[in-house]
């Protein structure tokens, strides 16, 4: 052995790899750099679409909606029916009348009206009372168990990292995260994911449109004699950068008349809708829309921080299902929160942190307009600590998104996870 | 082509024409192996400064030269004997960071991050401008080892405490004392949940990521029976509620015989109870399985991503010999033959690179108040490596392939050009880069990249990245340089920028 780098490096020192699980199997770290760098290799910088072309992976691109902050989940969809809502929040609750009920139970925050077509053409589904295992109230906990997605065990690495190294080898934009600078927990592990703030800003600063071409070259003949674990991630880097800059520098035109609102969520989801339509190898990506940490001063039906918010989102869910037209037949978009909010308005016109959530699904594939889930009730029996209980564990909805129409095996994304799944989903034709 | 296979012909250039520069180019940045018959010691003075140090300036080299290499490397083993007065007094600037935990409940709101950015800004800080690098880049390997994620909310009274008083306080001490102090640390404590962990309904997550993470390692023979009882042990090591102190609780404690691997105690009091916990913790430190977990993650550290098998079975042993002392396992591993053969094995980290760039850069702290550092603490997360940052308890990967993605490469050319131009962060004191032009201006644009490249303190470049450095001017390694030309005008920052973004800057 020379000086060299070793060709294949070992797992990080510290790496758990759960219970029967050999993530090597799927994607040995270096591995699966070295791939990268064949992939690449084999394009040149101009014909980076070529080298992106989709690999293998024949299922639905899942798009994870992260609402951080604690997403009220029974201001969105509302539990108009249950005889025990009336007088849970007499200054922050949205009437019965002003609900757009999707059945007999509930109804659809007035702010979500932009979904109703999704919801009437059947490509929007609910599943509510959405919970963890192992419910806990503070964010941080919550969000990374959440992403870590795997109560019970020591595993390190987060849920969509071991979605990624089932998937395969892809290209750099295979696990992509828009929105945040560093990608969100997760992501965490072994598989090399591309996180970008918006595709317009995943670019080389300090290159001009004029001289960015000469950086590329240099770039590149900079990593002459390099081993391979360090040229193959600068290679990639650059072929991925020639990618974005070529998706980035036209005015985007969303199709069919779609107007995303002009915001993050607006913003990142029609960054992930142009990663889709230029066909870069996307499988999973992650977008935040945050904010929802409403402890004071929510807001009325009508306007206010909560209606704003809402407003928000079904806009930018709307656009980014009327941009993608017939594409969303292959998309399928999940939102996420750590976890819900106090059944019990408080006395600041706002709620506390609780637990049961809403969890709204969109897609082609989707069996939709039905709420799914059991609903456990509001009577202060079926309360926990004055929270919504949690029914459905949000991993069986994803698990079964993966299973369905990712066409992947969800075992060894989540491990333990019973096999119940709620069916809220048709399989792949 | 490997990473220390150098073409000594690029090379011979820049000792020549790195001009007034002190000289780098010793036998140090040779392969030693190839190009001389016997390796000189520790692989080289800049070897041996890759590895101790984020980032080596010419001056530095120079100043080992001086000195001697092992004088140097003793003094950073004892960082004490170090003088850091600017660092002493740069400290002063974070207040926050001497409270203990009721104090700085006293002074913020409950919950407030403030003190966990300071202690971020603090560790960033140390990292740049500390002369005692050895000892800041043990504080961030224990810190990862013993992670207790920053900021993380369950700490934000604490986090700073147990920086002060488990991490810096034995960082270069005995790795059992260490140990010991977690046990009796509220951060540690409330992070993994042993605080409320009682004999009754104990709470395994400290118990396990004892052993699986902070000692014996994931490989060794325990069973869930063995991590039931390390929790049994610990139950008791809590937090007071008001003042957030440490509190042994014995009404937490488990009472009765426990065993983990070779330790069992009667444990027949509550009152006696902590003295058990403190034993067990005493008995994992020694255990020889965490002797090797060590000495394979300190080989992970300074020598290969691979660590020689042969080394390890050394540092182990060492590591029990000296009674878990610290220094005598690093004294050894730098002295080792894997050590002085290990060029080229590491990539640094995006958190190790970005340090390295703002040392090379020799960019200052603000004249005044921690604003711009508190950009650089930004600018570390942009780079995707927030020191103390990793989300779960095993702490930063250290291999270079969990580095390598798109976002980690970007990240860290997009901070060299930020710092190379001086755009951000605007409020740090910058030294012009024209300081790292050689005087007199060299002949050729040849000579000038390797001027920069000396002056930069980049291992020797190749022809062909040399070439394409000087082909991104406009121009031919052997043109004429001229001094109103704008590689040494304005567009100077962004050859040094492509300088640091070369695969040979990218090594540790």
């Amino acid at each position: 052995m020379t000086g060299d780098l070793p060709a294949q490096p070992p797992p990080p020192a510290c790496e758990c790899e759960g219970p029967g699980v050999s993530r090597r199997g799927f994607l040995g770290g270096a591995a699966g750099i070295a791939a990268l760098g064949l992939v690449t290799g084999t394009g040149t910088l101009g014909s980076t679409q070529l080298a992106f072309a989709e690999q293998g992976h024949a299922g639905d691109v899942l798009v994870v909606v992260s609402l951080r902050g604690g997403f009220d989940g029974l201001s969105a969809v509302v539990p108009f029916g249950d005889p025990h809502w009336a007088g849970q929040r007499p200054n922050i609750g949205v009437p019965e009348s002003q609900l757009h009920q999707v059945d007999s139970r509930f109804g659809l925050h007035p702010a979500l009206a932009p979904l109703v077509p999704l919801w009437d053409a059947g490509q929007l589904a609910i599943v509510h009372a959405v919970g963890q295992q192992d419910p806990t109230m503070s964010h941080f906990e919550a969000m990374e168990e959440m992403e870590r997605a795997a109560p019970g065990s020591s595993m390190r690495t987060g849920w969509i990292d071991r979605m990624a190294g089932v998937a395969g080898v892809g290209t750099p934009f295979a696990a992509t995260s828009v929105g945040p600078a560093t990608a969100p927990s997760s992501m965490s592990g072994t598989y090399p994911v591309t996180a970008m703030q918006s595709l317009a800003s995943f670019s080389l600063a300090g290159a001009s449109p004029d001289d960015v071409a000469s950086w590329h070259t240099a770039l590149r003949k900079l990593q002459h004699g390099a081993p391979a674990v360090v040229s193959a991630p600068a290679r990639t880097t650059l072929a991925a950068l020639n990618t974005a800059q070529s998706l980035s520098t036209v005015d985007y035109a969303p199709a069919n008349g779609a107007s995303y609102p002009k915001d993050d969520v607006g913003g990142s989801l029609s960054n992930v809708a142009q990663l889709i339509k230029a066909k870069v190898g996307l499988r999973v990506a992650a977008v935040d829309c945050g904010n929802w940490d409403m402890h004071v001063g929510l807001g009325s039906p009508t306007s206010g921080w909560m209606h704003d918010n809402l407003t928000g989102l079904g806009q930018a869910l709307t656009a980014f299902a009327a941009d993608l037209g017939t594409a969303m037949s292959n998309v399928v978009v999940v939102t996420l929160s750590e976890f819900g909010r106090r059944v019990m308005e408080n006395d600041s016109g706002g709620l506390d942190h609780g637990h049961g959530n809403a969890v709204l699904v969109m897609g082609g594939g989707v069996k939709g307009g039905s709420v799914y889930g059991r609903w456990p009730g509001l009577a202060d029996a079926d309360l926990v600590l004055g929270n919504l209980a949690g029914t459905t564990d949000y991993r069986s909805i994803l698990a079964e998104l993966l299973e369905t129409r990712c066409g992947l095996r969800a075992t060894h994304v989540f491990p333990g996870l019973s096999s119940h799944r709620l069916g809220l989903t048709k399989p792949r034709t | 082509m490997p990473l220390t296979r150098r073409r000594l012909g690029a090379l011979t250039g820049a000792t020549v024409l790195a001009g007034s520069a002190p000289t780098v180019l010793d036998s140090a940045w040779a392969a030693p192996a190839i190009s001389s018959k016997k390796t000189p010691r520790y692989g080289g003075i800049a070897h041996l400064l890759r590895r101790t140090t984020y980032g080596a300036t010419p001056a530095l080299v120079h100043e080992v030269h001086k000195r001697g290499a092992e004088a140097w490397l003793e003094d950073q083993l004892h960082p004490h004997r170090v003088r850091d007065t600017e660092m002493d007094h740069l400290l002063k600037r974070w207040p926050s960071l001497e409270r203990n935990t009721w104090q700085t409940r006293k002074h913020l709101s409950i919950g407030a991050w403030d003190t966990m950015f300071d202690l971020i800004d603090a560790h960033i800080a140390q990292a740049i401008w500390s002369k005692r690098q050895l000892f800041e880049i043990m504080v961030d390997f224990w810190s990862n080892h013993l992670n207790v994620t920053c900021p993380s909310s369950d700490v934000w009274d604490s986090r700073h405490v147990f920086d002060r008083e488990v991490i810096r306080k034995h960082a270069l001490g005995s790795f059992s004392e260490m140990l010991c102090a977690t046990g009796r640390s509220p951060a540690m404590l409330n992070y993994l949940g042993n605080a409320q962990s009682t004999g009754k309904a104990p709470n395994e997550n400290w118990g396990r990521e004892l052993l699986e993470l902070h000692t014996v390692g994931l490989g060794a023979k325990y069973s869930q029976k063995d991590v039931h009882n390390s929790a049994l042990i610990l139950s008791g090591l809590s937090v007071e509620p008001d003042s957030g102190a440490f509190l042994w609780a014995p009404w937490m404690h488990y009472v009765g015989h426990v065993k983990v691997l070779g330790f069992s105690s009667p444990n027949r009091s509550a009152a006696k109870g902590e003295a058990v916990a403190m034993d067990y913790l005493r008995y994992l430190a020694h255990h020889p399985d965490t002797a090797r977990h060590l000495a394979t993650k300190l080989a992970t550290l300074f020598v290969s991503d691979t660590p020689p098998h042969a080394l390890v079975t050394r540092l182990a042993a060492t590591h029990r010999h000296h009674g878990t002392q610290i220094v005598p396992v690093l004294r050894e591993l730098f002295a080792s033959k894997e050590f002085a053969h290990a060029h080229g094995k590491k990539v640094r980290t995006p958190y190790e690179d970005f340090i390295a760039t703002a040392r090379v850069l020799r960019i200052r702290p603000p004249a005044h108040g921690t604003e711009g550092i508190r950009d650089l603490q930004w600018m570390t997360g942009s780079v995707g490596q927030p020191p103390m940052g990793w989300h779960a308890p095993n702490g930063y990967p250290d291999t270079a392939a969990a580095w390598s993605s798109t976002s980690a490469t970007l990240g860290r050319w997009n901070a060299h050009i930020s710092l190379a131009a001086q755009w951000w962060p605007t409020k740090l004191r910058y030294t012009k880069l024209a300081t790292l032009v050689p005087k007199p201006l060299p002949k050729t644009y040849g000579h000038l990249i390797d001027g920069l490249v000396a002056a930069l303190n980049v291992p020797a470049l190749n022809v062909t990245q040399r070439a394409a450095l000087t082909h991104f001017v406009g121009h031919k390694p052997s043109d004429r340089l001229v001094a109103t030309d704008e590689a040494v005008g304005w567009r100077l920052p962004y050859l040094v920028a492509l300088i640091l973004d070369s695969s040979r800057q990218a090594e540790r």
